[in-house]
């Protein structure tokens, strides 16, 4: 029998979560950072989606945070005018780089000597983080609020995405652009693909394909509703997207078809990335929270399991109050509580009279 | 009524006490051996790597004494914008990013209670 996702809940922020970024696979696993209105940007583990810390030291939101593939650097844009690098081991400021407005997007090239920067001034940044005191680079040419910024082809293009609604592709060293996509709205996300190049652009209701190089268009999809961020899955079978009516959907890359929708979150989703290992997707959203979804719904993974059908599994509470319920057959599976709880599964001969609680 | 997938727990969520990074964990340990990275090259003699940090452990204890010593005296802090306040000092947090102090003397008036944010705080003085 099919199951049901039950997504994980990331708990912790107090405001709107709007960005979200996955480190690659590090010998420790791969990591999750989030942008959040409430200041304070935090790392958490990519599989389990256990906090790990809080970079502390913005003042004003944060608009977009990203972390290096080897998840030691972490940088963060905020609307107090600074984009900072953090050390991402220990949670401490290493660097603040001033600008003159709201910082939107932050990226690392792929050796982490560079950050890139954008946002409400207009102008592309490039600071070389060997020479932090030096003047970054400058890309000017955008006529509105710069809202992703992102290296491609091996770091040696930079795309674009802006409040003109306009996407750019720039020569890195001539700082000229070198091709323009136009459309009749605001584009509200970007992602890209470096393995296939792929690059997944949003706006209104459609979620659009382009080859990165070219900046051809390869597909577009429409959702049943606006959506305000998209990922493609790392073996480009699936894509996901998330948006105003709350819902997370799924959607199959080949043929476009919708395959699944999900409920949970209690407010519009403003961003959603596929973990590196494609196995789940994690989204944020205006309800201050992040979820994490699966890709493949009942496989044995981070914190999911898989219960098979015949197998007795039971959650009991350890702490306190025993919750009212009932004895439920093998194959339905146990919900979830909040507040502190203990976990333990039971083998069915010492399970004597245990009371559960389904959500 | 099609069965949810079960979970083992929920994501563990912030520590309400501190900013996390435990020291501890392994990737702590691994890629940080030592903070003193700042001002060392690579291949330096461990004879001064042990030197710096006993001075830095030296200073790190005048410090957190300093801190002790503060605690309910006339503190002047000289802040960004030319800003001079003097207050009576109560505590700092444990990663010394917030102040508590009594009777703010501003120049728009007396603040019964008020928290110092320290990034604004340029240096502070008082008498033993």
């Amino acid at each position: 029998m099919a199951m049901r996702q039950t997504p994980l809940t990331c708990s912790g922020h107090t405001r709107p979560v709007v960005d979200l970024a996955f480190s690659g696979i590090t010998p420790y696993g791969y990591f999750l950072i989030s942008a959040c209105k409430d200041g304070k940007p935090m790392l958490r583990q990519g599989d389990t989606g256990d906090w790990i810390g809080t970079f502390l030291g913005h003042k004003g939101a944060v608009w977009g945070a990203t972390l290096n593939n080897e998840a030691t650097k972490a940088a963060t844009a905020a609307a107090d005018f600074t984009a900072k690098v953090w050390d991402a081991v220990t949670g401490d400021e290493v660097l603040t780089l001033a600008h003159k407005h709201i910082v939107k997007s932050v990226n690392f090239t792929q050796d982490s000597s560079c950050l890139l920067t954008g946002g409400n001034d207009k102008i592309i940044r490039i600071y070389d983080l060997n020479k932090p005191e030096a003047e970054p680079q400058e890309i000017t040419g955008h006529t509105s609020a710069i809202k992703k910024a992102l290296w491609c082809n091996n770091d040696t293009q930079i795309l674009s995405a802006a409040d003109d609604k306009t996407v750019r592709l720039w020569d890195r060293n001539s700082t000229e652009v070198v091709k323009q996509l136009s459309f009749d709205m605001s584009v509200s996300s970007m992602e890209y693909i470096p393995d296939g190049e792929v690059l997944v652009i949003t706006y209104g209701k459609t979620i659009a394909f382009y080859n990165a190089l070219s900046l051809d268009m390869i597909k577009t999809v429409d959702a049943p509703a606006s959506i305000h961020s998209a990922s493609l899955h790392p073996d480009k079978d699936f894509f996901v997207a998330g948006g105003d009516d709350f819902k997370l959907y799924k959607f199959d890359y080949g043929t476009k078809e919708e395959l699944e929708s999900y409920k949970g979150h209690f407010g519009p989703v403003h961003c959603v990335r596929f973990s590196p290992d494609g196995e789940l997707y994690a989204s944020g959203s205006e309800d201050g929270t992040l979820r994490l979804w699966q890709t493949a719904v009942g496989k044995t993974y981070g914190l999911w399991k898989c219960v098979l059908p015949g197998e007795f599994s039971s959650i009991w509470h350890g702490i306190g109050k025993v919750l009212t319920g009932a004895w439920f057959p093998p194959d339905v599976m146990l919900g979830i509580h909040a507040k502190e709880f203990n976990l333990g599964f039971i083998s069915p001969e010492n399970l004597v009279s245990h009371v559960l609680r389904v959500l | 009524m099609r069965p949810h997938v079960s979970v083992l727990r929920l994501p563990r969520g912030p520590d309400p006490n501190g900013r996390g990074f435990d020291p501890n964990s392994p990737r702590f340990i691994a890629l940080c051996p030592t903070t003193i990275s700042a001002s060392t090259e690579t291949g330096t003699d461990s004879v001064q790597i042990r030197e710096e940090q006993r001075a830095r452990s030296v200073l790190r204890e005048s410090f957190l004494r300093t801190l002790i010593a503060m605690t309910n005296k006339q503190v002047q802090f000289h802040m960004y914008e030319r800003v001079k306040v003097e207050a009576k000092f109560g505590a700092s947090d444990i990663d010394v990013l917030n102040f508590q102090v009594s009777e703010l003397h501003t120049p728009i008036g007396v603040q019964k209670e008020a928290l110092l944010r320290c990034q604004d705080v340029i240096s502070y003085s008082f008498d033993l």
